[in-house]
């Protein structure tokens, strides 16, 4: 995982590419959901606000509902990972972020989440 | 204070995540559900199920107690051999499910599922009186090992075992000296068996079945994939598709009850009614058409009208697409295989389509 990630208690996390915002879930996350199994994503356009659902993923067991780390609009999907959302299992696989967003990159709401290093300690 | 079987600490050498189930601390995987699932389908697996209730209901008026109690005629069973069935309350709604072995004149085992060992114990002990009958649980002195695959009874065979039970019957038995018995049951819609075993020898056992099936591919399985393939082979689940205000004619099990016994049981006028004009709502199995995931209690929709709900719901490993139990209240005639409905997801309808029970075929029968 990528040091610079910000994470949220929740599990998302959000990292600065380029001027916009890849937008995820950890990897202590995806072990503890086991196999993954389904992956539902918004369409390219949507804007959400900070603690807002925006997807749903599903392993074996059950659903659960991802929230935005911070508020933004979608600008790209990650369709490789919902046509195959198994990949999110495969340690080689590298591509594991879900949306990536355009965002003002408001401070207070980016102050608010975890470093990584941070989370792991929250969660273990 | 959540229990834990005399396995516990090989699950978590094994490296199991563990989850609370019915009052037990339980394996849910050991690496992988999907994985377990298809070393199940494709080798064996090897599965704690200890969480299972055990009763032993003996005494002289044990088959006539036992013939109150439940829908089958348990005068036609022989020594040694099992039989499902359900116990009901005086409407026909299911108590719990089980399957009672005649161990021999008078005596009788009952398996029980966890979760309700202790209302079937009160339910007994309340239709106990004026039969000379007793109740012993014997829950807390044996383990419960379900070994299951199509390599299951060679591996049984592979250590000794020359004469396995057919299916559906259970055997006094004796492996790596260890005195114990086995069934030819299980819950994945595969052969294999089940082996009572006193709690002492539980962690023996485990280890050496494992090393012994090592050669078959054996692996330990968690109640994941224990619930994935009961759901393949339609196997009721207690608490989703079985409860208190479902009979056994609603739930598909018609089979399971007697149409010839004479002596009265608990809810026989609803269920014999039933029997012959259908219960309020109806079992039914379908598959997704999408690639989305039916779960336990999402509604069921057939031209804009909610006509049902989801039960059990989930993805099938062995078809690779997504299948369900759903009760519908109309009758069958009306959703017959091949008709499509609806599930409600997150707010959306996602089509699905009625398909034939058990949805992989079963491979136990012999």
């Amino acid at each position: 995982m990528d040091e610079n990630m910000l994470c949220t208690k929740t599990h998302e996390y959000v990292l600065e590419k380029d001027g916009n915002y890849e937008v995820g879930i950890t990897d202590y996350a995806i072990n503890q959901l086991g196999d993954i199994v389904f992956l539902e994503l918004p369409d390219i356009g949507s804007e959400f606000t900070k603690g807002e659902v925006f997807a749903t993923i599903e392993s074996v067991k059950a659903a659960s509902e991802i929230y935005m780390p911070i508020s933004g609009k979608v600008i790209e999907i990650n369709e490789e990972i919902v046509n195959s959302p198994e990949l999110l299992n495969d340690e080689s696989y590298e591509n594991k972020w879900f949306i990536k967003i355009e965002s003002d990159g408001d401070q207070v709401e980016l102050a608010d989440l975890l470093d990584y290093s941070d989370y792991r300690e929250e969660v273990e | 204070m959540t229990k834990q079987t005399f396995l516990h600490e090989k699950h978590i050498e094994l490296g199991a995540k563990m989850v609370d189930f019915a009052g037990w601390n339980m394996p849910v995987q050991y690496t992988s559900i999907i994985e377990e699932h298809k070393t199940v389908r494709e080798n064996v697996g090897l599965f704690d199920v200890s969480h299972m209730g055990e009763l032993i209901v003996y005494g002289e008026d044990a088959l006539p107690f036992l013939n109150k109690l439940v829908p089958q005629d348990i005068s036609k069973l022989v020594d040694k051999k099992a039989i499902y069935c359900q116990l009901p309350n005086k409407n026909g709604g299911l108590i719990d499910d089980l399957i009672i072995y005649k161990l021999e004149d008078n005596k009788y085992l009952i398996i029980a599922n966890a979760s309700r060992v202790d209302e079937d114990l009160n339910w007994m002990t309340r239709n106990k009186l004026g039969f000379n009958a007793e109740i012993d649980n014997i829950s807390h002195k044996y383990s419960l090992i379900a070994v299951q695959g199509p390599k299951a009874c060679d591996l049984i065979m592979s250590i000794g075992e020359n004469y396995l039970p057919p299916f559906f019957s259970i055997k006094r038995s004796e492996l790596f000296n260890i005195n114990l018995w086995i069934s030819r049951t299980g819950y994945t819609g595969e052969d294999g068996v089940e082996i009572m075993v006193k709690n002492e020898f539980a962690e023996y056992l485990w280890d050496k079945l494992l090393e012994a099936g090592k050669q078959y591919g054996i692996k330990p399985i968690g109640l994941g994939a224990r619930d994935t393939l009961r759901l393949e082979a339609a196997l009721h689940l207690y608490g989703n598709d079985l409860d208190e205000n479902t009979t056994p004619i609603e739930a598909g099990l018609s089979w399971s009850v007697s149409k010839t016994k004479e002596e009265d049981y608990n809810g026989k006028e609803v269920i014999m009614e039933q029997l012959k004009n259908g219960g309020k709502k109806n079992l039914i199995g379908f598959k997704m058409l999408d690639k989305s995931i039916a779960r336990h209690e999402y509604d069921v929709y057939s031209n804009g009208e909610k006509i049902g709900i989801v039960t059990s719901g989930g993805v099938s490993p062995t078809r690779g697409d997504n299948i369900g139990l759903a009760y519908i209240y109309s009758p069958l005639d009306k959703f017959p295989v091949g008709s499509t409905i609806q599930i409600m997801i997150r707010e959306k309808l996602h089509d699905a389509e009625i398909v034939k029970k058990p949805f992989v075929a079963k491979r136990n029968k012999v």
